[in-house]
């Protein structure tokens, strides 16, 4: 029984681990690892594959986690477009709006060359406008404004200037990139800040009198009412002009400012609020500014109280907000700023192309939800159209409970708010999907309720909502949180992930997803040492998941399923055989044939298809993202697949078996002799080789020169192989059972007969399923290959020439790149200070001081934060 | 210190890039790695259907045809005598046919149905005899065989091995089970003279047996398996015993006997006289005799001509009806991609 049992053993042959192994290793080193369309020229990085055992889930993902800072964004802002007096300048055009407008057929040409000599690109700023530069703005319909609002520029913000004090070498040293970007907007604007006092600001400001003229004026700076994330959202400065007129500068979101402007200019409020709108659905992030005159009484009444405040022992912060809310009213508004949070090159694009593969989106970041919603508008994530459900713990409830203080019942209030928002949002949901399924959905947590959300009892509904939304944002979340949503998923919804990071912070994301990615190139190495794969840009992933993913996962599949059948269809005739030995458990194959079936027969072309087939072309797969869907519903890898693959050897199994067998009853050939079992076994592995290396050829989609050379080689092998084996005779005990079998086999015209029948009849049922399948029930990949079947070969080498050298373009990135770039950790809508960092140091009640006037201060701060880092690293 | 110089420290990567810059880690190009090989993409579109059941069917038909033809050239007489062999008045099959001191020699008589044109195949026929038993098969010893100075080796050859500590040789359960039924034939009275020299393969006549090899010791047991052998003829001329060691692959098997050279005429009657020696009884096996012509493909075998007709038709109705249905039903449907955004195109 044992000896039975034994002769099935070939069905998983051990082969097919090391041929896996094999086809993985190299569609890792050689293929995404030589990418010439993932090699980032500009930081000189390739991509890299640092595991090989995930190829296949790379054309699987479902769910993509993304970090926000520095893997969808550079981290660099740029002061972009403004609003003054209801004009709007700036004439540059956002990634996002041309995306919007190429999707709209309008081609966008932005050539470097046709920009106006008055273009500046410099750090943070990124703004062409004739009509404002060079002190052009004397001539607009409303110069006062214009002064305004870079004077407002120029004094209204916490920033130390650093290094020499011309403006093409100062630095600017700022909370958050946004001021430093003001900052160094007002000095293009000719407002140069450069230097600051205890009590004063000093601005060299030309043009003012008249043209070329060029002053410097010292501002004394009597209050900072300083910015407050969260209730605030705005920054004032009272200063006392040289001519000692007092002027209180405001700037911070339009919400806050316009609830504080004075009655009266309609038009120009209601103006500015398109533009903001305009900036806003741009995927820009923006401000309002305005100021207010002030008398010497008014001022004077009201210092008194700040200074109180400002004394105060207890609720001081709660009292100076009281304060500053007596001043900051009667507000004229300037305009409005727009600063881009330069997005990575290709994100927009990149983004929706893997939407419509069907892959779902998700950005976990520390940044506060404005800036999130923002950057998930910049990426088209989110759109005007999509329906928001946002659980945010910044509600008047929770703050009510805030302001008693009681932990336990903060807790209690948001634990609450959360059960019942998810409650109702994911109701919502389902009826929105069911009654408008075009819709797209998006929900938006932050990290405060997002722990609350986690908690078991909610964690069932809080799956359900984010499932079926489109998009997800979680702001405010820690890297432990990240950790947890990404395993959530990949827990509870049974898809197959991917995180996407490149900081320390995003480590433990990238290794509770199925696939971890690192961004390389960049900043510290921590998540590219966690991750699986290392990409320099986020746009790659099109390539590494479109390209890369989905051929290996065809690839395997076809390899596995392929495997499966062969050695299913030479089992099988073994299995027919047992019947007839009265279940002996004699063997139908010489011991040597069944050895060297799959390493020498079977074994090269089935490796040549795991590399080198390909359905349709890489840019193809690019185009239509759709194809990328087959990976996610496992199309090629289904039981029904197995099945079919495993009908179709029961099929050529009986068929081979069967035929040869039905040989040994008659004489053949002229001579009347007898074929032997050896014969027959000969005869039908042969057939066996055969046809299984014709099927494989059948099964491609793409046949090069190696598949041929494999195929015609392997059916070659077999037949060299059994002409020597069966010529020679040796003195080793072995049984000379095949001893000549070929060549009495070859004497006889029935052995050809056979051949030529019997992998025919074998082949037969699979050609007749694969021609009805393609004819009547198509896959999508068989589709797109018919629609361009007589599409010429593109090769990159067309492309080549062009990248061999940086185009003018290219070497504008790469000098931007090549600017120092702002740590990662500093993030945040316009000067909101703290990203996840201090918001949970202060979670733990570690002070970290985030008032952006103690600038100096913070830096040191950070500098000692970031000692023991570096060390570590190094 | 500050804090800018504490980022532009901590972003290493752009900070070396700036310095002169590294040899380039640029990939080279080469059409391998790019995955961008010269490769033909055959697409099974209908016409490429239609064609290949055409082709397939035009080079099967012409096959067929001629298979059948030569299939149904051949004459063929099967005669099954065991039962036939046995008196009627025996009980005990088992014990007569054991029973060696009763002569068995039986009388048959076959009518020829078509002429038969020489040379004629004398076959004989087992059913259910497992000549491919995995016990059965290794029970041999290829050596011993082969070479005189082996005659001792006798591993495998069990239960067959030794016979009063002396090697058997040939040694094993097949050379001990040969057939041993033996026949004459008569024609109109004349005896017909059976040539059993080549009715082996040469290959193992030369190579497999050896000619300086003789039988020693060889059914001398109590239990007699089958026929024996003459010790003075060496092993490679013992041609019944060579083909008898050639194993057949199914229970049901034929073993060329002889030739007869002479042409027979329809309605000719033989007389067949046969020793019916073999034990088939004990396992319900069962004994034929084949007479039978033989063409270009060998004896009667209408499979093949059949498959080749069978699979050569469909081909061709396949071909029509996908021709049909081409013409009827063109694809000039819409196809769309399965799943969002669906596109569409004409063919």
């Amino acid at each position: 029984m044992f000896t039975l049992i034994t002769l099935y053993s070939t069905i998983i042959p051990i082969s097919l681990y090391v041929s896996i192994e094999m086809i993985k290793f190299i569609q890792c080193a050689q293929f995404i690892n030589n990418d010439l369309n993932m090699y980032h020229a500009e930081s000189n990085t390739p991509a890299l594959a640092r595991t090989s055992n995930l190829n296949e889930e790379l054309g699987q993902v479902e769910y993509i986690f993304s970090d926000k800072t520095g893997t969808l964004t550079r981290n660099l802002m740029e002061f972009f477009k403004c609003s003054i007096g209801g004009e709007i300048y700036g004439t540059g055009i956002t990634e996002i709006e041309k995306g919007g407008a190429e999707r709209a057929g309008v081609r966008i040409d932005d050539d470097e060359d046709k920009r106006s000599a008055t273009a500046v690109h410099e750090k943070g700023f990124n703004f062409d406008d004739t009509r404002i530069m060079r002190g052009a703005w004397r001539n607009e319909p409303n110069p006062e404004a214009c002064m305004e609002f870079f004077r407002c520029l120029a004094i209204c913000h916490t920033v130390l200037p650093e290094g020499e004090e011309t403006p093409e070498k100062i630095t600017y040293q700022a909370a958050s990139p946004d001021e430093a970007a003001l900052v160094a907007a007002a000095k293009n604007f000719g407002f140069f800040f450069y230097r600051r006092t205890p009590t004063t600001v000093m601005v060299r400001e030309s043009h003012v009198d008249r043209m070329g003229s060029m002053q410097d004026v010292a501002y004394e700076i009597l209050n900072v009412l300083e910015f407050n994330s969260s209730t605030r959202k705005r920054q004032s400065v009272v200063c006392r002009f040289p001519n000692g007129k007092l002027v209180l500068y405001c700037k911070g979101a339009d919400n806050v400012i316009y609830e504080r402007l004075a009655d009266g200019n309609y038009d120009i409020k209601k103006t500015s609020r398109e533009h903001l709108e305009q900036f806003g659905s741009a995927g820009l992030r923006t401000l309002c500014l305005a100021y207010r005159d002030l008398s010497m009484d008014q001022y004077k009444s009201w210092n008194e109280k700040f200074v109180q405040a400002k004394s105060s022992l207890r609720d001081r912060d709660k009292k100076l907000d009281e304060v500053a809310e007596l001043i900051e009213k009667d507000l004229i508004l300037i305009g409005c700023t727009a600063i881009e949070d330069k997005l990575q090159e290709g994100v927009p694009a990149c983004i929706e192309t893997l939407s419509a593969a069907g892959i779902k989106i998700w950005v976990l970041t520390g940044d506060k939800m404005e800036t999130a919603i923002n950057i998930a508008y910049a990426c088209s994530l989110v759109n005007n159209d999509t329906k928001q459900f946002i659980i945010s713990s910044e509600t008047d409830t929770i703050r009510e409970a805030e302001d008693r203080g009681d932990p336990v019942e903060i807790a209690r209030v948001i634990k609450e708010s959360v059960k019942q928002s998810l409650r109702s949002y994911l109701e919502e949901a389902r009826r929105s999907l069911s009654n408008t399924p075009e819709r797209k959905l998006a929900f938006i947590i932050d990290g405060r309720c997002l722990m609350y959300a986690l908690d078991p009892a909610l964690r069932v509904n809080l799956l359900g909502l984010s499932l079926i939304c489109h998009s997800v944002v979680c702001c405010r979340v820690s890297p432990l949180q990240k950790a947890q949503v990404t395993s959530l998923v990949r827990k509870g919804a049974r898809k197959i992930t991917l995180s996407i990071g490149d900081g320390a912070n995003d480590v433990s994301m990238i290794q509770a997803a199925h696939v971890g990615i690192g961004i390389s190139g960049q900043e510290g190495m921590q998540a590219v040492m966690a991750s699986d794969f290392a990409i320099a840009q986020f746009r790659y992933l099109t390539d590494l998941l479109l390209v890369h993913g989905r051929w290996s996962y065809l690839r395997l599949c076809k390899v596995i399923t392929y495997f499966f059948y062969k050695n299913l269809t030479f089992t099988l005739t073994q299995f027919w055989f047992t019947f007839q030995t009265g279940f002996s458990g004699q063997r139908f194959y010489d011991d040597w044939f069944q050895s060297l079936y799959n390493v020498i027969f079977t074994a090269l072309p089935v490796i040549m298809v795991g590399l080198f087939d390909k359905d349709v072309s890489a840019s193809l797969s690019k185009k239509y993202p759709q194809l990328y869907q087959e990976g996610i519903r496992n199309t090629f890898f289904k039981w029904k697949v197995i099945a079919v693959w495993g009908f179709f050897a029961f099929y050529q199994s009986i068929v081979f078996y069967y035929f040869t067998a039905a040989a040994s009853q008659h004489g053949h050939g002229s001579s009347g002799k007898i074929l032997g079992q050896w014969d027959v076994s000969t005869m039908a592995f042969t057939c066996v080789v055969v046809t299984v290396n014709l099927r494989l050829l059948m099964s491609c989609n793409s046949i090069t020169r190696w598949h041929y050379f494999s195929v015609a080689g392997s059916i070659a092998a077999w037949f060299l192989f059994i002409f020597i084996y069966s010529a020679i005779m040796t003195s080793f005990d072995r049984q000379e059972n095949v001893y000549f079998v070929i060549y009495v086999l070859m004497s006889t015209f029935f052995f050809y007969l056979t051949l030529i029948l019997v992998p025919v009849i074998a082949l037969f049922g699979d050609f007749l399923y694969l021609s009805l399948q393609r004819w009547l029930f198509p896959y999508d990949y068989q589709v797109v290959q018919e629609m361009h079947k007589d599409d010429p070969h593109e090769y990159s080498m067309i492309r080549l020439p062009e990248r061999s050298h940086l185009s003018p373009e290219e070497a504008r990135s790469y000098a931007i790149s090549m600017l120092p770039r702002e740590n990662s950790k500093h993030t945040g809508f316009a000067f909101d200070s703290p990203g996840y960092e201090s918001f949970f140091a202060s979670q733990q009640g570690v002070c970290v001081p985030h008032k952006p006037w103690d600038v100096a201060r913070r830096a040191s701060m950070k500098q000692q934060r970031q000692q023991p880092q570096r060390t570590g690293r190094s | 210190m500050n804090s800018g110089d504490a980022a532009g420290s901590s972003s290493g990567g752009s900070g070396d890039a700036g310095a002169p810059r590294r040899a380039s880690r640029k990939p080279k190009y080469s059409k391998f790695t790019q995955q961008e090989l010269p490769a033909c993409k055959p697409i099974l579109t209908p016409k490429w259907v239609i064609s290949v059941f055409l082709l397939v069917g035009v080079i099967f038909v012409p096959i067929g045809v001629a298979s059948l033809l030569a299939s149904n050239k051949v004459v063929e007489i099967v005669d099954r005598y065991d039962d036939a062999c046995v008196p009627s008045n025996v009980t005990n099959k088992l014990a007569y046919i054991q029973n060696s001191t009763i002569s068995k020699t039986c009388r048959r008589t076959l009518k020829v149905p078509k002429d038969m044109k020489q040379p004629i195949f004398v076959y004989y026929q087992l059913n259910n005899f497992y000549q491919n038993h995995r016990r059965y098969v290794k029970s041999r010893n290829d050596q011993q065989l082969r070479d005189a100075s082996k005659a001792n080796e006798t591993t495998l050859c069990d239960p067959e091995k030794t016979r009063d500590g002396m090697a058997i040789v040939p040694c094993g359960l097949i050379a001990w089970s040969t057939f041993n039924d033996t026949y004459t034939f008569q024609h109109n009275t004349n005896n017909l003279s059976i040539d059993k020299t080549d009715i082996s393969w040469k290959s193992d006549r030369d190579h497999k047996f050896g000619s300086d090899v003789f039988p020693k010791n060889f059914q001398k047991g109590p239990l007699i398996g089958g026929k024996t052998l003459n010790e003075s003829i060496p092993l490679s001329e013992q041609e019944d015993l060579i083909v008898w060691m050639r194993t057949a692959a199914l229970p049901t098997f034929r073993k060329l006997y002889g030739r007869i050279y002479v042409d027979l005429k329809e309605n000719d009657t033989i007389t067949v006289t046969l020793d019916n020696n073999y034990n088939t009884y004990s396992f319900d096996g069962k004994k034929s005799l084949v007479l039978s012509t033989s063409t270009w493909l060998g004896g009667k075998n209408d499979f093949l001509g059949l498959a080749y007709l069978t699979v050569g038709g469909l081909c061709f109705f396949l071909a029509f009806a996908f021709t049909l249905l081409y013409l009827i039903k063109p694809r000039l449907v819409a196809y769309k991609l399965s799943y969002t955004n669906r596109i569409k195109f004409h063919r």
